[in-house]
């Protein structure tokens, strides 16, 4: 009976715990980021950053994309809502926008693959199917093996936006259809990486030694030219809040602008730019 | 506690606990109907189940390359794992001695262990590049998916036909060994036909796992939305859908992708019945006896 | 007349356990043996030694020598599966296979390489009217044997031993999961097959050993206390040991 009973009261530590944990009203105030998820990672670690700083703040972040970034804050469902792109400025009514800084997109094929670059039409013949042979644009007589992300993915789309554009009706231009797709970042370079005729996208903040970035119209991929803008396959990364930032959000913010929150974005190779033109604020 | 309290505590708590986890089931399947009939609804369903083109940003979604993947996918790795799997069985069960044995059920089981990640890895640093030397293409195709989920479901099959092989009462194997039979004809003849029940419901937990299976699917397969041509070609698989895109996906977006699992559920429930319907006629054709 | 099988000095080992000792005894062609004695003593050891059933179990160990005509059957260059085609064997628990009435007395045949149906559906006639069950299931042999009572399923057991042409019977203790009628079915069959088989029987019960065999061999301990002519075993017995069996002092 001895044992019986004390399981019996595991279980209801447990279960009262547990009902502690889901009930208890959190202390102190909360932030909710929302919105794309390329910038997911990096709020993650300027929230980590900041709560560090503040322990009684506790700042959630969720994915869901850019345009949910920008419903949210539109809403008021979120604090912050986040973009990886420019937005219009229909969208951008009665929302103060906050850049963190600049994000390339570069193109990678295998360290095997002897091509050094492309130009954006070349880039944009083979991500949409219309060039299919790596001697169309000067490499050896082989299939061209490309590899995207999965739809929603915000690389896809900075990408798909930047590169392959609209067509004259305003629809975007698709993917080649028989395109592989692969889940993550990760995957993409490991694909790429081990076939010389494949090519693949991965944002120039988690480019690594396995593939090659190739240069477009002559630029390769910096932080210099991303910050200058002569590398044109960048996006901005940007907070979006309702009206004027107040209180614990107005804190949060000028943390990140301040020398913390740069030491962070910067470790993160988002680049701050240097081309105002690019700036939107 | 009195005998008697104690005797309907427990029976009221095991009752509980069934009933519990069928309540469960009935709510996440509860669940996936309330989010994916909008999508359904608004797409329709044939134009859903039999439309060929999935690109959520132009609003087309069509899952029935995704069905044929998941058939695919799971029909052949069902072709190369079942017969591996008996073999492997026959040996464990028969053959092998029982030194060998104690080594080799650990390790078959244990392969059942290993997260599916890995398996997923594993295909992707090695099976794809191996394929893409010799096979031409990507690598990432059918035959790679099969292949990884061919191991994946080796054990469970092996295990489940295995038992199902060493609790034939060892009465059967002596009558025909005294009729003169060889231990061949004997595992032919004797013990793989009075094993079918067993074999059978571990096939069916072999394709449920197969089915199910996303993460290692998604690594190796290469998820493109298209009827493959051959099974080199890639595909994508009905979970690999939900898996790639549920963390993105808003709106009519994000019920079709809880639509793509009720066509999930619908063909599994399909080849469960279908797996039954053999299972009930095999021991129908034996006569008025079960095994 | 020769013996058909001739045991010479056998002894029977399982691992440690010495199971059969220095077993000595002769069996007569076409006559019913009985082998009696309490549970544990090693009789149907000794039975499972005459088709080499025990080959399977890895601890066996046997020295001396089983002959059948003359030949022994221990020898490497016998084929054990020739050995049981002409030893059947029927089991102290009815244990017919999982298939039809039909396919069950065919196995035999058809391992052994008999597919012509008209071939095999006479010898599934033959084998199951000498078993006395033809009448009993010749409208259903496409039903499963499993269906049948405990005795039709001993007499199936013993229809599909004869129809692969046995020279020798083993029955191991074969009614001893049936009732009494069945039982009796049993030993009127046993009686209508000693003309044209040689039967050794296990059986427990002393009765049926008088009422079936000719000869009786008493074994006690892994030994054979005495053999002989049944009559004579059970009103002369030589051993006080066998008169104390025989008269219910134990066992």
């Amino acid at each position: 009976m001895d044992k019986k009973y004390i399981i019996g009261i595991i279980i209801a530590l447990v279960v009262i715990v547990g009902a502690y944990m889901v009930v208890a009203p959190g202390s102190g105030s909360k932030v909710t980021i929302v919105g794309s998820t390329s910038v997911q990672p990096v709020a993650e670690k300027l929230a980590t950053g900041y709560m560090k700083e503040h322990p009684n703040v506790k700042i959630t972040v969720q994915g869901g994309g850019t345009a949910v970034g920008i419903k949210s804050a539109q809403d008021g469902t979120a604090n912050i809502g986040t973009a990886s792109k420019a937005i219009s400025a229909n969208d951008s009514q009665g929302l103060t926008q906050y850049t963190l800084g600049q994000d390339g997109v570069v193109a990678i094929v295998s360290p095997n693959n002897n091509l050094t670059g492309l130009t954006k039409d070349q880039l944009k013949g083979i991500f949409s199917g219309n060039i299919t042979n790596w001697n169309q644009v000067g490499g050896p007589d082989a299939k061209i093996n490309v590899i995207v992300r999965e739809e929603g993915s915000g690389t896809r789309d900075a990408f798909q936006e930047i590169v392959l554009g609209k067509l004259s009706n305003g629809t975007k231009v698709s993917f080649v259809s028989s395109a592989i797709v692969q889940s993550s970042t990760q995957a993409v370079q490991q694909a790429v990486s081990q076939d010389p005729n494949a090519i693949g996208f991965c944002s120039f903040a988690d480019l690594g030694n396995d593939t090659k970035a190739l240069s477009i119209n002559g630029i390769s991929a910096s932080a210099s030219t991303i910050a200058d803008g002569t590398y044109t396959i960048q996006r901005p990364f940007l907070f979006l809040v309702k009206g004027d930032a107040k209180g614990e959000v107005k804190n949060f913010i000028d943390w990140v602008m301040g020398p913390e929150g740069q030491a962070i974005l910067t470790s993160e190779k988002i680049i701050k730019s240097t081309n105002s033109t690019n700036s939107t604020k | 506690m009195t005998e008697k309290t104690e005797e309907k505590f427990v029976k009221w708590v095991l009752f509980a606990t069934g009933l519990s986890s069928i309540a469960i089931i009935l709510l996440i399947i509860l669940f996936i109907f309330n989010e994916g009939i909008p999508a359904l609804t608004s797409v329709g369903f044939f134009n859903f189940v039999f439309g060929m083109t999935w690109a959520p940003s132009n609003g087309q979604y069509g899952v029935f390359p995704m069905v044929i993947g998941t058939l695919g996918i799971t029909a052949l790795a069902l072709v190369l794992a079942v017969p591996l799997s008996i073999c492997c069985a026959v040996f464990l069960s028969e053959i092998a001695p029982p030194t060998m044995r104690k080594i080799l059920k650990p390790t078959i089981q244990g392969l059942a262990g290993i997260p599916s990640v890995i398996y997923g890895f594993f295909g992707l640093v090695v099976l794809v590049p191996f394929m893409r030397v010799h096979y031409g293409g990507t690598g990432f195709s059918l035959l790679a998916a099969s292949l990884i989920l061919t191991i994946m479901i080796l054990p469970t099959i092996t295990s489940i036909s295995e038992d199902a092989l060493r609790s034939i009462p060892m009465e059967y194997k002596e009558a025909s060994f005294a009729l003169g039979a060889t231990q061949w004809q004997t595992i032919k003849n004797v013990l793989l036909p009075a094993a079918v029940p067993g074999v059978i419901t571990a096939i069916i937990l072999g394709m449920g796992r197969a089915i199910g299976e996303t993460m290692a699917v998604i690594m190796v397969a290469g998820n493109v939305v298209q009827i493959p041509g051959s099974i080199f070609d890639p595909v994508r698989a009905l979970t690999s859908n939900i898996a790639l895109e549920m963390g993105y996906a808003t709106g009519l977006h994000y019920n079709a992708l809880f639509a793509t699992g009720i066509i999930l559920i619908g063909v599994i429930i399909i080849l469960l019945l279908i797996a039954n319907y053999f299972n009930y006629k095999k021991r129908v054709t034996i006569g008025g006896g079960y095994l | 007349m020769p013996y058909r099988i001739e045991v010479k000095d056998l002894n029977v080992y399982f691992g440690e356990s010495h199971i059969l000792k220095d077993i000595n005894i002769n069996i007569n062609n076409n006559m019913v043996t009985a082998l009696i004695g309490p549970s544990g003593c090693g009789k149907s050891t000794f039975i499972r030694t005459l088709n080499r059933m025990n080959d399977s179990i890895s601890t066996f160990k046997k020295d001396g020598s089983v002959l059948l005509d003359g030949d022994d059957i221990y020898e490497s260059k016998v084929d054990v599966v020739d050995l049981r085609k002409k030893v059947g064997m029927v089991f102290q628990k009815p244990n017919p296979f999982p298939k039809s009435i039909f396919d069950n007395v065919a196995y035999g045949l058809r391992i052994h390489g008999e597919n012509d149906k008209d071939v095999l559906a006479n010898k599934v006639e033959e084998s199951l009217r000498a078993a006395a069950l033809w009448d009993e299931v010749k409208d259903k042999l496409e039903m499963s044997a499993l269906g049948l009572s405990g005795g039709q399923q001993q007499r199936l057991c013993i229809a599909r031993t004869i129809a692969v042409e046995p020279e020798v019977i083993l029955m191991d203790e074969p009614c001893s999961a049936l009732d009494p009628i069945s039982t009796t079915k049993i030993e009127d069959l046993i009686h209508k097959l000693k003309d044209d088989y040689t039967i050794i029987i296990v059986t427990h019960n002393m009765q049926q050993a008088t009422r079936v065999s000719k000869y009786t061999a008493f074994f006690l301990n892994g030994e054979i206390v005495e053999s002989g002519l049944t009559e004579k075993l059970f009103m002369e017995p030589a051993d006080k040991r066998t008169e104390d069996y025989i008269t219910g002092r134990f066992g």
